[in-house]
């Protein structure tokens, strides 16, 4: 009948009352796009990932080359930033630490993202015991200062990259799962988890196929926060000087290197500028996070 | 109000306290016994020389048995001796250092609450005006700077500048001088390691206020006339601690994590430090008495924050 109906819009002024549907995607991302310290702060971060790739490639100056000026010397044309306690170029050097921190960042997130969340799914979903052996773990993880494990872990494993991400990873997987569980636990009490069950969904599929895509919001949301604090976390170890390998330039090292002249009272740029940038990008990842926090999951409370 | 179940709830955390600190005590254990390299290789002791020194601190024995005997001693408080300077107790060392970190963290944990409380109350006070802005502002600068940051900062501002410009005059003393510093030499450190989490604090109280002072109860005070100072003080802030009593657990936390690296900058003699260079010393047996420190003193930081939790919310019982 559908010739009998007119279409249910109501014309005015050129325009129609009745909103448009939006996917909770699209709506996300159009609220992100008006809240401008957000914005900024992906805009800066996109520059950052810009410099990182770009000093894959190329910097000013070879950012290991000893002696390449005067050591401590200040910020000049030649050297826009300066030069460091052993005549590196400090601008070359403050690119590549990019590298570092982007790389243990992001990689973190995804390895809490994947072990969290499927640790939390199931300890919310089977409860009971399984539950009841994570949360112990969880609790005992929440027990001790996380530098100190990843600084033991790291020791453990020797000094690399890769080790700092997994050490790092091991401290701060905690907060993702307990989220993952208390969504879990939640979610599997709805209806349809019930009516998927009675049509016969194994636990595996209800659990990634059917509550994991609806717990989605919230966890994308923390998985951004767990960058900026992965990024912290890997600054203090290298700031402690257990770190990349030297000489490996990373923005934790570069300021310990920088700590004894700006002690000394001769030369504070060397710490500045990799404190300046830790401070920048942190700022931003948590800009950037609370909001798409706003944007994707209107529910949680600031 | 002590009930049956207070006490039980407490008895159960005491044991959960207690497994804690074997597991991770048993963990770091294994990790540091496992790593390349020994105490003594500064010594320069090889062959039979080592395997005596090693024999008689009972480091060739197998693992399981050196942590029972671990055990045996932590039961009796003894945390055994330094690999490091042979033969000196852990336990009084340890005790000591702890107290000197002990004081940082509390300093730290005032600057953290007082300026988290003020900066909260006064943001949500004055909601979507400049001074909300800037004050939530500065609690975002808080948790994204790191700790050292702040503490080069203020060594640059206070030690250098400040000293410069006034010819001496201002004068602060950056390498602690005692093993307890004096309260000038004691500030700089504890607003470093307490500004990051003020941060926290500042957004909580400043959310939990905006909720309470909607409240119905709120306006009954202000409709019966009370001064705006005491609701806000005695009214809407006592119910707006609930929710910032819930961060204290991890905020004492992070302000024992920070303070490892807030003690090597200012060359602080605590816990921090000694774990710094337990490890570049191989002196085992301190790492593992230092972490296990660590883990009684979270536990019972917990604790005690659960149990505050209930003298401010009478509601909650356990």
């Amino acid at each position: 009948m559908a010739t009998l109906l007119p279409e249910p819009t109501v014309e005015y002024a050129g325009g129609t009352l009745a909103s448009e549907q939006v996917s909770l995607w699209r709506d996300g991302v159009r609220r992100l796009r008006r809240n401008k310290l957000a914005l900024a702060a992906a805009i800066y971060l996109m520059l950052l990932v810009l410099v990182c790739v770009v000093s894959l490639f190329w910097t000013p100056y070879k950012p290991n080359l000893v002696g390449n000026c005067p050591t401590y010397d200040l910020p000049s044309a030649a050297h826009p930033l300066g030069c460091d306690d052993l005549g590196r170029d400090s601008l070359s050097r403050l690119m590549v630490g990019s590298q570092v921190s982007l790389a243990v960042g992001l990689a973190t997130a995804f390895i809490v993202l994947a072990i969290g969340v499927v640790v939390g799914l199931i300890a919310g979903y089977f409860r009971g015991v399984v539950d009841g052996f994570i949360s112990l773990a969880i609790n005992i993880f929440y027990g001790v200062p996380p530098l100190l494990v990843a600084v033991a872990l790291y020791v453990l494993l020797g000094p690399s990259l890769i080790n700092i991400i997994i050490a790092i990873s091991a401290t701060v997987w905690m907060d993702m799962a307990r989220l993952a569980r208390g969504q879990a636990l939640s979610i599997r009490e709805r209806e349809f988890i019930e009516a998927a069950r009675s049509g016969g969904a194994r636990a595996g599929r209800i659990v990634f196929g059917h509550i994991l895509p609806n717990a989605l919001g919230p966890i994308i949301v923390q998985a951004t926060f767990v960058i900026p604090v992965a990024i912290l976390t890997a600054a203090f170890l290298t700031f402690l000087g257990f770190g990349v390998p030297p000489p490996t330039a990373d923005w934790g090292g570069m300021a310990s290197e920088g700590l004894p002249s700006l002690q000394g009272g001769f030369d504070p740029y060397i710490l500045l500028w990799p404190a300046m940038a830790l401070s920048v990008t942190l700022l931003a990842f948590n800009f950037f996070g609370d909001g798409l926090r706003d944007a994707f999951d209107p529910r949680q409370k600031r | 109000m002590v009930t049956r179940g207070t006490l039980i709830y407490i008895g159960q955390r005491l044991v959960l306290i207690v497994f804690t600190v074997i597991v991770v005590s048993f963990g770091v254990f294994a990790v540091v016994h496992s790593l390349p390299g020994n105490a003594f290789v500064s010594d320069r002791v090889h062959g039979r020389a080592l395997q005596i020194l090693l024999h008689q601190y009972g480091l060739d024995q197998p693992i399981p048995v050196q942590y029972w005997s671990f055990l045996k001693g932590l039961v009796h408080g003894n945390l055994g001796v330094s690999l490091y300077i042979r033969d000196l107790p852990i336990t009084p060392l340890v005790l000591r250092e702890l107290s000197v970190s002990a004081m940082l963290g509390g300093a730290a944990l005032i600057v953290t609450i007082g300026l988290g409380i003020t900066f909260g109350v006064l943001a949500a006070v004055r909601q979507n005006t400049w001074v909300d802005y800037l004050l939530t502002g500065i609690a975002v600068v808080g948790y994204s700077v790191p700790s050292f940051v702040i503490a080069s900062l203020g060594i640059l501002i206070f030690g250098q500048w400040l000293n410069n410009l006034s010819h001496g005059a201002f004068f602060y003393p950056e390498p602690w001088t005692g093993t307890y510093g004096t309260l000038a030499e004691l500030s700089l450190p504890a607003i470093a390691l307490g500004f990051y989490t003020s941060g926290q604090i500042t957004r909580i109280t400043r959310a939990a206020m905006l909720d309470v002072i909607g409240q119905d109860y709120i306006r009954t005070a202000r409709a019966k006339g009370l001064q705006d100072r005491i609701v806000i003080l005695r009214h809407a802030l006592r119910n707006a601690l609930v929710p910032v009593t819930s961060i204290l657990g991890p905020t004492v936390i992070s302000i024992i994590t920070g303070s490892v690296i807030i003690e090597n900058i200012f060359g602080i003699p605590g816990l921090g430090k000694e774990f710094v260079e337990s490890i570049f010393q191989h002196d085992y047996n301190v790492t593992v008495g230092v972490f296990t420190i660590y883990a009684f003193l979270i536990g019972f930081a917990n604790l005690t924050v659960d149990l505050v939790y209930t003298v401010i919310d009478p509601r909650i019982r356990y």
